[in-house]
Protein backbone atom coordinates (compact mmCIF):
# COMPACT_ATOMS: atom_id res chain seq x y z
CA UNK A 1 0.00 0.00 0.00
CA UNK A 2 1.30 3.44 -0.92
CA UNK A 3 0.20 6.32 1.31
CA UNK A 4 0.91 9.82 0.05
CA UNK A 5 0.57 12.83 2.32
CA UNK A 6 0.64 16.34 0.94
CA UNK A 7 1.94 18.68 3.61
CA UNK A 8 4.63 18.49 6.29
CA UNK A 9 2.83 20.48 8.97
CA UNK A 10 1.45 19.00 12.19
CA UNK A 11 -1.40 17.20 10.40
CA UNK A 12 0.85 15.63 7.76
CA UNK A 13 3.75 14.70 10.05
CA UNK A 14 1.51 13.15 12.69
CA UNK A 15 -0.44 11.26 10.05
CA UNK A 16 2.80 9.83 8.64
CA UNK A 17 3.98 8.82 12.11
CA UNK A 18 0.64 7.18 12.89
CA UNK A 19 0.58 5.21 9.62
CA UNK A 20 4.12 3.97 10.24
CA UNK A 21 3.11 2.85 13.72
CA UNK A 22 0.23 0.82 12.32
CA UNK A 23 1.77 -0.38 9.05
CA UNK A 24 5.46 -1.25 9.38
CA UNK A 25 5.74 -2.30 5.73
CA UNK A 26 3.61 0.20 3.84
CA UNK A 27 5.17 2.83 1.65
CA UNK A 28 4.76 6.38 2.98
CA UNK A 29 5.56 9.53 1.03
CA UNK A 30 5.31 13.10 2.35
CA UNK A 31 5.35 15.94 -0.16
CA UNK A 32 5.91 19.55 0.86
CA UNK A 33 6.65 22.86 -0.72
CA UNK A 34 8.58 23.60 2.43
CA UNK A 35 12.29 22.98 2.39
CA UNK A 36 12.38 22.61 6.19
CA UNK A 37 9.81 21.05 8.46
CA UNK A 38 8.79 23.89 10.72
CA UNK A 39 6.30 25.02 13.30
CA UNK A 40 4.46 28.09 12.11
CA UNK A 41 3.81 29.01 15.71
CA UNK A 42 7.52 29.72 16.13
CA UNK A 43 8.07 31.83 13.00
CA UNK A 44 8.21 35.03 15.04
CA UNK A 45 11.14 33.54 16.94
CA UNK A 46 12.86 32.89 13.64
CA UNK A 47 12.39 36.51 12.56
CA UNK A 48 13.67 37.80 15.89
CA UNK A 49 16.74 35.58 15.58
CA UNK A 50 15.95 33.47 18.66
CA UNK A 51 15.67 30.36 16.47
CA UNK A 52 17.08 29.12 13.19
CA UNK A 53 15.89 26.72 10.45
CA UNK A 54 16.84 23.77 12.61
CA UNK A 55 15.30 24.93 15.88
CA UNK A 56 11.90 25.77 14.39
CA UNK A 57 11.57 22.07 13.50
CA UNK A 58 8.94 20.32 15.63
CA UNK A 59 9.41 16.75 14.41
CA UNK A 60 11.47 14.12 16.19
CA UNK A 61 15.15 14.10 15.34
CA UNK A 62 15.88 12.28 12.05
CA UNK A 63 12.15 11.74 11.74
CA UNK A 64 12.00 10.66 8.11
CA UNK A 65 14.96 8.26 8.34
CA UNK A 66 13.86 6.70 11.61
CA UNK A 67 10.29 6.21 10.46
CA UNK A 68 11.35 5.18 6.95
CA UNK A 69 9.27 7.84 5.26
CA UNK A 70 10.18 9.28 1.89
CA UNK A 71 10.10 13.05 2.05
CA UNK A 72 9.84 15.02 -1.17
CA UNK A 73 10.65 18.53 -0.05
CA UNK A 74 10.45 21.63 -2.21
CA UNK A 75 7.93 19.89 -4.41
CA UNK A 76 4.64 21.66 -5.16
CA UNK A 77 1.52 19.72 -5.99
CA UNK A 78 -0.33 21.49 -8.77
CA UNK A 79 -3.20 19.09 -9.35
CA UNK A 80 -4.83 15.79 -8.45
CA UNK A 81 -6.55 13.28 -10.70
CA UNK A 82 -8.65 11.35 -8.20
CA UNK A 83 -10.11 9.00 -10.83
CA UNK A 84 -6.62 8.04 -11.99
CA UNK A 85 -5.14 8.15 -8.43
CA UNK A 86 -2.50 10.54 -9.69
CA UNK A 87 -0.77 13.52 -8.14
CA UNK A 88 0.51 16.17 -10.49
CA UNK A 89 3.61 17.98 -9.23
CA UNK A 90 5.94 20.63 -10.56
CA UNK A 91 8.71 18.02 -10.48
CA UNK A 92 6.93 15.02 -12.02
CA UNK A 93 3.77 13.03 -11.34
CA UNK A 94 3.14 10.38 -8.70
CA UNK A 95 0.57 7.76 -7.88
CA UNK A 96 -1.10 6.85 -4.59
CA UNK A 97 -3.36 4.23 -3.07
CA UNK A 98 -4.42 6.45 -0.17
CA UNK A 99 -4.02 10.20 -0.17
CA UNK A 100 -4.08 12.75 2.64
CA UNK A 101 -4.47 16.43 1.89
CA UNK A 102 -2.80 18.34 4.73
CA UNK A 103 -1.83 21.49 2.88
CA UNK A 104 -2.77 23.96 5.60
CA UNK A 105 -3.74 27.47 4.63
CA UNK A 106 -2.36 30.52 2.84
CA UNK A 107 -2.22 34.13 4.00
CA UNK A 108 -4.85 36.40 2.53
CA UNK A 109 -3.50 39.68 1.17
CA UNK A 110 -6.41 41.99 0.37
CA UNK A 111 -6.40 43.78 -2.98
CA UNK A 112 -5.80 47.21 -1.50
CA UNK A 113 -3.52 49.56 -3.43
CA UNK A 114 -0.25 47.85 -4.38
CA UNK A 115 -0.33 45.34 -1.52
CA UNK A 116 -0.61 42.19 -3.59
CA UNK A 117 2.18 42.96 -6.02
CA UNK A 118 4.72 44.84 -3.92
CA UNK A 119 7.91 42.93 -3.04
CA UNK A 120 8.06 44.49 0.42
CA UNK A 121 4.61 43.29 1.52
CA UNK A 122 4.42 39.86 3.18
CA UNK A 123 2.07 37.48 4.83
CA UNK A 124 3.40 35.41 7.73
CA UNK A 125 2.59 31.76 7.19
CA UNK A 126 5.62 29.89 5.93
CA UNK A 127 9.26 29.80 6.86
CA UNK A 128 10.11 31.42 3.54
CA UNK A 129 7.88 34.38 4.49
CA UNK A 130 9.86 34.66 7.72
CA UNK A 131 13.14 34.36 5.82
CA UNK A 132 12.16 37.16 3.46
CA UNK A 133 10.98 39.32 6.35
CA UNK A 134 14.21 38.74 8.25
CA UNK A 135 16.21 39.47 5.11
CA UNK A 136 14.48 42.75 4.37
CA UNK A 137 14.39 43.73 8.04
CA UNK A 138 18.17 44.16 7.95
CA UNK A 139 17.70 47.41 6.04
CA UNK A 140 14.19 48.39 7.06
CA UNK A 141 13.49 50.90 9.80
CA UNK A 142 9.73 51.30 9.79
CA UNK A 143 7.36 48.39 9.60
CA UNK A 144 3.57 48.50 9.41
CA UNK A 145 1.61 45.47 10.47
CA UNK A 146 -1.96 45.13 9.28
CA UNK A 147 -4.03 43.06 11.69
CA UNK A 148 -3.61 42.70 15.45
CA UNK A 149 -4.71 39.08 15.78
CA UNK A 150 -2.32 36.45 17.09
CA UNK A 151 -0.26 36.34 13.90
CA UNK A 152 -0.02 40.14 13.63
CA UNK A 153 1.07 40.37 17.27
CA UNK A 154 3.64 37.62 16.69
CA UNK A 155 5.04 39.67 13.83
CA UNK A 156 4.99 42.89 15.85
CA UNK A 157 6.79 41.18 18.72
CA UNK A 158 9.53 39.85 16.43
CA UNK A 159 10.16 43.19 14.74
CA UNK A 160 10.23 45.05 18.04
CA UNK A 161 12.85 42.55 19.18
CA UNK A 162 14.88 43.55 16.12
CA UNK A 163 14.61 47.20 17.13
CA UNK A 164 12.30 48.30 14.33
CA UNK A 165 9.76 51.08 14.55
CA UNK A 166 6.53 49.13 14.46
CA UNK A 167 2.98 50.38 13.83
CA UNK A 168 0.01 48.04 14.01
CA UNK A 169 -3.29 48.83 12.28
CA UNK A 170 -6.43 46.99 13.35
CA UNK A 171 -10.10 47.37 12.45
CA UNK A 172 -11.31 46.15 15.85
CA UNK A 173 -11.01 48.46 18.82
CA UNK A 174 -8.60 46.23 20.74
CA UNK A 175 -5.80 43.82 19.96
CA UNK A 176 -6.43 40.05 19.75
CA UNK A 177 -10.16 40.78 19.95
CA UNK A 178 -11.12 37.22 19.03
CA UNK A 179 -9.11 35.77 21.87
CA UNK A 180 -9.81 38.03 24.82
CA UNK A 181 -11.82 40.96 26.12
CA UNK A 182 -10.74 44.57 25.85
CA UNK A 183 -9.41 44.65 29.39
CA UNK A 184 -7.09 41.68 28.95
CA UNK A 185 -6.09 42.94 25.51
CA UNK A 186 -5.20 46.30 27.05
CA UNK A 187 -2.56 44.64 29.21
CA UNK A 188 -0.80 43.41 26.07
CA UNK A 189 -1.24 46.68 24.23
CA UNK A 190 0.47 48.47 27.11
CA UNK A 191 3.41 46.04 27.09
CA UNK A 192 3.83 46.39 23.33
CA UNK A 193 3.62 50.19 23.60
CA UNK A 194 6.24 50.15 26.35
CA UNK A 195 8.45 48.27 23.87
CA UNK A 196 7.94 51.06 21.33
CA UNK A 197 4.97 49.84 19.30
CA UNK A 198 2.25 52.23 18.05
CA UNK A 199 -1.31 51.07 17.57
CA UNK A 200 -3.97 52.38 15.22
CA UNK A 201 -7.07 50.64 16.52
CA UNK A 202 -10.56 50.83 15.09
CA UNK A 203 -8.98 51.98 11.83
CA UNK A 204 -9.18 50.71 8.31
CA UNK A 205 -6.52 50.57 5.63
CA UNK A 206 -7.77 52.10 2.38
CA UNK A 207 -4.70 52.48 0.20
CA UNK A 208 -0.97 52.47 -0.25
CA UNK A 209 1.62 55.03 -1.22
CA UNK A 210 4.27 53.68 -3.56
CA UNK A 211 7.67 54.41 -4.95
CA UNK A 212 8.38 52.18 -7.93
CA UNK A 213 7.24 48.66 -6.95
CA UNK A 214 7.56 49.32 -3.25
CA UNK A 215 4.87 50.28 -0.80
CA UNK A 216 6.21 53.29 1.09
CA UNK A 217 3.13 54.18 3.11
CA UNK A 218 -0.10 52.69 4.35
CA UNK A 219 -3.08 55.02 4.09
CA UNK A 220 -5.89 54.87 6.62
CA UNK A 221 -9.52 55.89 6.13
CA UNK A 222 -9.00 58.32 8.99
CA UNK A 223 -6.68 60.26 6.71
CA UNK A 224 -3.55 59.19 8.55
CA UNK A 225 -0.60 57.98 6.53
CA UNK A 226 1.97 55.58 7.99
CA UNK A 227 5.38 55.60 6.36
CA UNK A 228 6.97 52.19 5.98
CA UNK A 229 9.87 50.22 4.52
CA UNK A 230 8.03 46.92 4.90
CA UNK A 231 4.44 45.74 5.47
CA UNK A 232 3.24 42.53 7.07
CA UNK A 233 -0.38 41.61 6.42
CA UNK A 234 -2.02 39.37 9.00
CA UNK A 235 -5.73 39.67 8.32
CA UNK A 236 -6.56 36.02 7.93
CA UNK A 237 -5.94 32.81 6.04
CA UNK A 238 -7.67 30.72 3.41
CA UNK A 239 -7.43 26.92 3.25
CA UNK A 240 -4.81 25.93 0.71
CA UNK A 241 -6.98 24.02 -1.77
CA UNK A 242 -6.56 25.81 -5.10
CA UNK A 243 -4.73 22.86 -6.65
CA UNK A 244 -7.84 20.69 -6.23
CA UNK A 245 -9.82 22.48 -8.95
CA UNK A 246 -10.96 19.88 -11.46
CA UNK A 247 -9.56 17.00 -9.38
CA UNK A 248 -12.87 15.30 -8.68
CA UNK A 249 -12.44 16.04 -4.97
CA UNK A 250 -15.18 18.21 -3.55
CA UNK A 251 -14.09 21.57 -2.26
CA UNK A 252 -16.01 24.45 -0.77
CA UNK A 253 -14.01 27.04 1.14
CA UNK A 254 -11.97 24.07 2.34
CA UNK A 255 -11.80 20.38 1.43
CA UNK A 256 -15.17 18.82 2.23
CA UNK A 257 -14.83 15.95 4.70
CA UNK A 258 -17.14 13.69 6.68
CA UNK A 259 -16.74 12.73 10.34
CA UNK A 260 -14.02 10.26 9.30
CA UNK A 261 -12.17 13.11 7.56
CA UNK A 262 -12.81 11.33 4.28
CA UNK A 263 -13.59 13.33 1.15
CA UNK A 264 -16.14 12.34 -1.50
CA UNK A 265 -13.44 10.00 -2.82
CA UNK A 266 -13.11 7.01 -0.45
CA UNK A 267 -9.32 6.91 -0.82
CA UNK A 268 -8.74 10.60 -0.22
CA UNK A 269 -8.72 12.26 3.21
CA UNK A 270 -8.05 15.75 4.50
CA UNK A 271 -6.78 17.02 7.85
CA UNK A 272 -5.63 20.23 9.50
CA UNK A 273 -6.32 23.76 8.35
CA UNK A 274 -7.07 22.51 4.81
CA UNK A 275 -10.10 20.63 6.12
CA UNK A 276 -11.55 23.86 7.49
CA UNK A 277 -12.64 22.45 10.84
CA UNK A 278 -10.12 24.46 12.86
CA UNK A 279 -7.13 26.75 12.55
CA UNK A 280 -5.06 25.67 15.52
CA UNK A 281 -2.20 23.27 16.10
CA UNK A 282 -3.61 20.68 18.52
CA UNK A 283 -6.61 20.07 16.30
CA UNK A 284 -4.44 19.67 13.20
CA UNK A 285 -2.44 17.01 15.05
CA UNK A 286 -5.52 15.09 16.12
CA UNK A 287 -7.04 15.26 12.68
CA UNK A 288 -3.83 13.94 11.16
CA UNK A 289 -3.88 11.00 13.56
CA UNK A 290 -7.58 10.29 12.93
CA UNK A 291 -7.26 10.43 9.14
CA UNK A 292 -4.21 8.17 9.28
CA UNK A 293 -6.05 5.51 11.26
CA UNK A 294 -8.84 5.52 8.72
CA UNK A 295 -6.34 5.33 5.87
CA UNK A 296 -5.11 2.14 7.52
CA UNK A 297 -8.58 0.66 7.55
CA UNK A 298 -9.78 1.63 11.02
CA UNK A 299 -13.12 3.26 11.49
CA UNK A 300 -12.67 6.26 13.78
CA UNK A 301 -14.40 9.60 13.80
CA UNK A 302 -12.85 12.94 14.61
CA UNK A 303 -14.64 13.92 17.79
CA UNK A 304 -12.56 16.56 19.51
CA UNK A 305 -13.86 19.30 17.28
CA UNK A 306 -13.69 22.02 19.92
CA UNK A 307 -11.50 24.78 18.57
CA UNK A 308 -12.44 27.85 20.61
CA UNK A 309 -9.27 27.83 22.64
CA UNK A 310 -5.93 29.53 22.68
CA UNK A 311 -3.03 30.62 24.78
CA UNK A 312 -1.01 33.78 24.35
CA UNK A 313 2.33 34.59 25.91
CA UNK A 314 4.09 37.88 25.22
CA UNK A 315 6.52 39.80 27.40
CA UNK A 316 6.08 37.33 30.24
CA UNK A 317 2.31 37.74 30.42
CA UNK A 318 0.33 34.57 29.74
CA UNK A 319 -3.35 34.39 28.82
CA UNK A 320 -5.58 31.41 28.29
CA UNK A 321 -9.02 31.63 26.77
CA UNK A 322 -11.48 28.86 26.17
CA UNK A 323 -15.00 29.14 24.84
CA UNK A 324 -16.99 32.21 23.95
CA UNK A 325 -15.43 35.61 24.40
CA UNK A 326 -18.49 37.86 24.23
CA UNK A 327 -21.32 37.30 26.72
CA UNK A 328 -24.84 37.15 25.35
CA UNK A 329 -28.05 38.44 26.95
CA UNK A 330 -28.83 36.44 30.04
CA UNK A 331 -25.28 35.20 30.55
CA UNK A 332 -23.74 35.77 33.94
CA UNK A 333 -20.25 37.24 33.99
CA UNK A 334 -17.92 37.07 36.98
CA UNK A 335 -14.55 38.72 37.32
CA UNK A 336 -11.78 38.22 39.82
CA UNK A 337 -8.79 40.47 39.75
CA UNK A 338 -5.69 41.33 41.72
CA UNK A 339 -2.45 43.11 40.97
CA UNK A 340 -1.10 40.33 38.77
CA UNK A 341 -4.17 38.47 37.60
CA UNK A 342 -7.35 39.00 35.68
CA UNK A 343 -9.90 36.22 35.42
CA UNK A 344 -13.28 36.31 33.75
CA UNK A 345 -15.86 33.59 33.49
CA UNK A 346 -19.03 33.61 31.37
CA UNK A 347 -21.75 31.37 32.84
CA UNK A 348 -24.88 30.24 31.01
CA UNK A 349 -27.49 28.26 32.90
CA UNK A 350 -25.35 26.00 35.04
CA UNK A 351 -22.38 25.71 32.75
CA UNK A 352 -19.22 27.64 31.95
CA UNK A 353 -19.41 28.99 28.40
CA UNK A 354 -16.15 30.87 28.48
CA UNK A 355 -13.11 31.27 30.69
CA UNK A 356 -10.38 33.85 30.38
CA UNK A 357 -7.32 33.69 32.64
CA UNK A 358 -4.54 36.25 32.46
CA UNK A 359 -1.44 36.11 34.62
CA UNK A 360 -1.43 32.91 36.60
CA UNK A 361 -2.57 30.07 34.33
CA UNK A 362 -1.25 27.26 36.49
CA UNK A 363 -3.34 24.09 36.76
CA UNK A 364 -5.86 25.47 34.25
CA UNK A 365 -6.08 22.67 31.66
CA UNK A 366 -9.24 21.17 33.16
CA UNK A 367 -11.29 24.21 32.09
CA UNK A 368 -11.32 23.00 28.51
CA UNK A 369 -13.05 19.80 29.53
CA UNK A 370 -15.60 21.74 31.59
CA UNK A 371 -16.39 24.19 28.82
CA UNK A 372 -16.49 21.87 25.82
CA UNK A 373 -18.57 19.25 27.59
CA UNK A 374 -20.92 21.84 29.12
CA UNK A 375 -20.56 20.30 32.55
CA UNK A 376 -22.97 21.40 35.24
CA UNK A 377 -21.01 23.18 37.96
CA UNK A 378 -23.96 24.50 39.98
CA UNK A 379 -23.62 21.80 42.62
CA UNK A 380 -20.09 22.90 43.56
CA UNK A 381 -20.52 25.22 46.51
CA UNK A 382 -17.60 27.55 46.07
CA UNK A 383 -16.58 30.37 43.77
CA UNK A 384 -16.36 29.15 40.20
CA UNK A 385 -12.79 30.46 40.13
CA UNK A 386 -11.81 27.98 42.84
CA UNK A 387 -12.95 24.90 40.93
CA UNK A 388 -10.15 22.44 40.16
CA UNK A 389 -9.94 19.03 38.57
CA UNK A 390 -10.08 17.71 42.15
CA UNK A 391 -13.81 18.42 42.11
CA UNK A 392 -14.24 15.79 39.39
CA UNK A 393 -11.51 13.47 40.58
CA UNK A 394 -11.42 9.80 39.70
CA UNK A 395 -8.75 7.18 39.03
CA UNK A 396 -9.35 4.10 36.88
CA UNK A 397 -7.86 0.62 37.26
CA UNK A 398 -4.78 1.49 35.22
CA UNK A 399 -4.12 4.65 37.15
CA UNK A 400 -5.40 7.03 34.47
CA UNK A 401 -7.49 9.90 35.71
CA UNK A 402 -11.10 10.05 34.66
CA UNK A 403 -13.80 12.67 35.01
CA UNK A 404 -16.50 11.95 37.57
CA UNK A 405 -19.42 14.16 36.72
CA UNK A 406 -22.73 14.01 38.53
CA UNK A 407 -25.78 13.85 36.30
CA UNK B 1 5.47 1.60 31.44
CA UNK B 2 5.80 2.42 35.13
CA UNK B 3 3.07 4.64 36.51
CA UNK B 4 2.61 6.26 39.90
CA UNK B 5 -0.65 4.70 41.06
CA UNK B 6 -2.75 6.79 43.42
CA UNK B 7 -4.93 5.50 46.21
CA UNK B 8 -6.58 8.76 47.20
CA UNK B 9 -8.45 7.13 50.09
CA UNK B 10 -5.14 6.61 51.86
CA UNK B 11 -3.88 10.16 51.35
CA UNK B 12 -3.93 12.25 54.51
CA UNK B 13 -2.76 15.41 52.81
CA UNK B 14 0.63 15.66 54.55
CA UNK B 15 2.30 17.07 51.39
CA UNK B 16 5.46 15.07 51.90
CA UNK B 17 5.21 14.18 48.21
CA UNK B 18 5.28 17.84 47.20
CA UNK B 19 8.30 18.65 49.35
CA UNK B 20 10.02 15.50 48.11
CA UNK B 21 9.40 16.66 44.55
CA UNK B 22 10.97 20.02 45.33
CA UNK B 23 13.93 18.25 46.88
CA UNK B 24 14.37 16.11 43.79
CA UNK B 25 14.47 19.18 41.55
CA UNK B 26 17.03 21.29 43.36
CA UNK B 27 20.62 21.40 42.23
CA UNK B 28 22.10 20.28 45.53
CA UNK B 29 20.80 16.84 46.33
CA UNK B 30 20.95 15.25 49.77
CA UNK B 31 20.23 16.76 53.14
CA UNK B 32 16.67 15.50 53.32
CA UNK B 33 13.28 17.15 53.24
CA UNK B 34 14.00 19.42 56.18
CA UNK B 35 16.64 21.36 54.27
CA UNK B 36 14.32 22.19 51.36
CA UNK B 37 13.65 25.91 50.98
CA UNK B 38 9.89 25.83 50.57
CA UNK B 39 9.87 29.38 49.22
CA UNK B 40 12.43 28.78 46.49
CA UNK B 41 10.51 29.43 43.26
CA UNK B 42 13.13 27.57 41.25
CA UNK B 43 12.15 24.18 42.63
CA UNK B 44 8.38 24.12 42.39
CA UNK B 45 6.67 20.82 43.02
CA UNK B 46 5.43 18.88 40.00
CA UNK B 47 2.58 17.44 42.04
CA UNK B 48 -0.09 19.02 44.19
CA UNK B 49 -2.79 17.90 46.58
CA UNK B 50 -6.09 19.76 46.41
CA UNK B 51 -9.36 19.40 48.26
CA UNK B 52 -12.37 18.17 46.34
CA UNK B 53 -15.83 19.61 46.80
CA UNK B 54 -16.38 17.51 49.91
CA UNK B 55 -13.05 18.38 51.49
CA UNK B 56 -11.30 15.10 50.64
CA UNK B 57 -7.64 15.08 49.53
CA UNK B 58 -7.09 14.49 45.84
CA UNK B 59 -3.44 13.98 44.86
CA UNK B 60 -2.82 15.43 41.39
CA UNK B 61 0.15 13.83 39.68
CA UNK B 62 1.10 13.66 36.01
CA UNK B 63 -0.32 10.41 34.58
CA UNK B 64 2.12 10.13 31.67
CA UNK B 65 -1.12 9.48 29.81
CA UNK B 66 -1.85 6.77 27.28
CA UNK B 67 -3.18 9.53 25.02
CA UNK B 68 -1.05 12.47 26.09
CA UNK B 69 -2.94 15.66 25.26
CA UNK B 70 0.13 17.74 26.17
CA UNK B 71 2.15 15.99 23.47
CA UNK B 72 -0.62 16.33 20.90
CA UNK B 73 -0.82 20.06 21.65
CA UNK B 74 2.92 20.74 21.60
CA UNK B 75 4.01 22.83 18.62
CA UNK B 76 7.74 22.71 19.27
CA UNK B 77 8.44 19.02 19.84
CA UNK B 78 9.36 19.70 23.49
CA UNK B 79 6.75 17.30 24.88
CA UNK B 80 7.42 13.77 23.75
CA UNK B 81 7.14 10.18 24.82
CA UNK B 82 10.45 8.65 25.79
CA UNK B 83 10.79 5.53 23.67
CA UNK B 84 12.51 3.51 26.38
CA UNK B 85 10.60 4.35 29.54
CA UNK B 86 7.29 5.29 27.90
CA UNK B 87 7.14 8.40 30.06
CA UNK B 88 6.15 11.78 28.73
CA UNK B 89 9.23 13.95 28.91
CA UNK B 90 9.72 17.67 28.48
CA UNK B 91 12.69 19.18 26.70
CA UNK B 92 13.16 22.69 27.99
CA UNK B 93 15.58 23.53 25.19
CA UNK B 94 12.96 22.96 22.50
CA UNK B 95 10.05 24.56 24.36
CA UNK B 96 8.74 27.84 22.96
CA UNK B 97 6.66 28.62 26.08
CA UNK B 98 3.36 28.83 24.21
CA UNK B 99 1.63 26.96 27.06
CA UNK B 100 -0.72 25.04 24.78
CA UNK B 101 0.20 21.98 26.87
CA UNK B 102 -0.96 23.73 30.03
CA UNK B 103 -4.31 24.44 28.41
CA UNK B 104 -4.73 20.96 26.98
CA UNK B 105 -3.89 18.84 30.02
CA UNK B 106 -7.41 17.64 30.90
CA UNK B 107 -6.52 17.33 34.57
CA UNK B 108 -4.80 20.66 34.99
CA UNK B 109 -1.52 19.13 36.09
CA UNK B 110 0.82 21.35 34.08
CA UNK B 111 1.85 24.91 34.82
CA UNK B 112 4.26 27.58 33.65
CA UNK B 113 7.15 27.98 36.06
CA UNK B 114 6.78 30.72 38.62
CA UNK B 115 10.36 31.93 38.55
CA UNK B 116 10.66 32.83 34.87
CA UNK B 117 7.36 32.09 33.12
CA UNK B 118 9.37 30.62 30.25
CA UNK B 119 9.17 26.90 30.85
CA UNK B 120 6.72 24.24 31.92
CA UNK B 121 6.80 22.38 35.21
CA UNK B 122 6.30 18.72 34.43
CA UNK B 123 6.93 15.40 36.22
CA UNK B 124 10.05 13.72 34.83
CA UNK B 125 9.61 10.58 36.95
CA UNK B 126 12.86 11.57 38.68
CA UNK B 127 14.56 10.31 35.53
CA UNK B 128 18.00 11.37 36.75
CA UNK B 129 17.75 9.21 39.85
CA UNK B 130 18.37 5.49 39.94
CA UNK B 131 15.69 5.07 42.53
CA UNK B 132 11.89 5.33 42.45
CA UNK B 133 10.46 8.84 42.14
CA UNK B 134 11.16 10.83 45.27
CA UNK B 135 7.45 11.49 45.94
CA UNK B 136 6.74 7.77 46.07
CA UNK B 137 9.64 7.16 48.45
CA UNK B 138 8.45 9.88 50.79
CA UNK B 139 4.77 8.96 51.12
CA UNK B 140 4.21 7.66 54.66
CA UNK B 141 0.82 6.12 53.78
CA UNK B 142 1.69 4.35 50.56
CA UNK B 143 -1.07 6.36 48.93
CA UNK B 144 1.19 6.54 45.88
CA UNK B 145 3.16 3.59 44.59
CA UNK B 146 4.70 2.36 41.37
CA UNK B 147 3.08 -0.21 39.15
CA UNK B 148 3.92 -1.48 35.72
CA UNK B 149 0.94 -0.77 33.43
CA UNK B 150 0.45 -2.19 29.96
C1 LIG C 1 2.51 32.93 12.64
C2 LIG C 1 1.57 31.83 13.13
C3 LIG C 1 1.44 31.59 14.49
C4 LIG C 1 0.61 30.58 14.96
N1 LIG C 1 0.51 30.38 16.30
C5 LIG C 1 -0.27 29.38 16.76
C6 LIG C 1 -0.36 29.12 18.16
O1 LIG C 1 0.28 29.77 19.00
N2 LIG C 1 -1.17 28.10 18.58
C7 LIG C 1 -1.87 27.34 17.68
O2 LIG C 1 -2.57 26.42 18.10
N3 LIG C 1 -1.80 27.58 16.36
C8 LIG C 1 -1.03 28.57 15.88
N4 LIG C 1 -0.97 28.80 14.52
C9 LIG C 1 -1.77 27.96 13.62
C10 LIG C 1 -1.07 26.64 13.32
O3 LIG C 1 0.24 26.88 12.94
C11 LIG C 1 -1.84 25.90 12.24
O4 LIG C 1 -3.15 25.63 12.69
C12 LIG C 1 -1.17 24.58 11.85
O5 LIG C 1 0.14 24.77 11.39
C13 LIG C 1 -1.99 23.84 10.81
O6 LIG C 1 -1.34 22.66 10.49
P1 LIG C 1 -1.53 21.89 9.09
O7 LIG C 1 -0.76 20.63 9.21
O8 LIG C 1 -2.96 21.83 8.76
O9 LIG C 1 -0.90 22.84 7.98
P2 LIG C 1 0.46 23.68 7.87
O10 LIG C 1 1.19 23.70 9.15
O11 LIG C 1 0.07 24.98 7.28
O12 LIG C 1 1.33 22.86 6.83
C14 LIG C 1 0.95 22.77 5.48
C15 LIG C 1 1.97 21.98 4.71
O13 LIG C 1 1.50 21.76 3.39
C16 LIG C 1 2.50 22.09 2.44
N5 LIG C 1 1.81 22.48 1.21
C17 LIG C 1 0.79 23.35 1.05
N6 LIG C 1 0.39 23.39 -0.22
C18 LIG C 1 1.17 22.52 -0.90
C19 LIG C 1 1.24 22.10 -2.26
N7 LIG C 1 0.41 22.59 -3.18
N8 LIG C 1 2.20 21.21 -2.60
C20 LIG C 1 3.05 20.68 -1.67
N9 LIG C 1 3.00 21.04 -0.38
C21 LIG C 1 2.08 21.94 -0.01
C22 LIG C 1 3.29 23.18 3.11
O14 LIG C 1 4.57 23.27 2.54
C23 LIG C 1 3.32 22.65 4.55
O15 LIG C 1 4.33 21.70 4.70
C24 LIG C 1 -0.13 29.81 14.03
C25 LIG C 1 -0.01 30.05 12.66
C26 LIG C 1 0.83 31.05 12.20
C27 LIG C 1 0.95 31.28 10.73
Amino acid sequence: MRHVIIGAGPAGINAAKTIRGMRPDDEIVVISKDKYVHSRCMLHKYISGERNERTVDFADENFFETERIEWKSEVAVTGIDAAGKKIICDKGDMTYDKLLIATGADSVIPPIGAMRAAPNVFGLRNLDDAQKIRGLAANAKKVVIVGAGLVGMDAAYALLELGKTVSVVEMMTCVMAINMDAYAAGAYQKRFEDAGCSFYLGKKVCGTGTSGDLVTSIELESGESLECDMVIVAVGVRPSVGFLAGSGIEVERSVKVDAHLRTNDPDVYAAGDAAGLSGIWPNAVKQGVTAAKNMCGENVTYDDIYALKNTVNFFGLATLSIGINAPEDGDHVEIREDRRNYKRVIMRNKTVKGILLQGDIRYSGFWQHLVKNEINVSDIKKSVFDITYGDFYGVDARGQYEWRVSA
Amino acid sequence: MKRIIIDAEKCDGCKNCSIACMEAHRDQRGGGLYTVDLLDPAIESRNVIVLDRKGAYTPIFCRHCDEPECVLACMSGAMHRDKESGHIMYDEERCAACFMCVMNCPYGVLKPDRATGTRVIKCDFCANDNDEPNCVNSCPKRAIFIEEVV
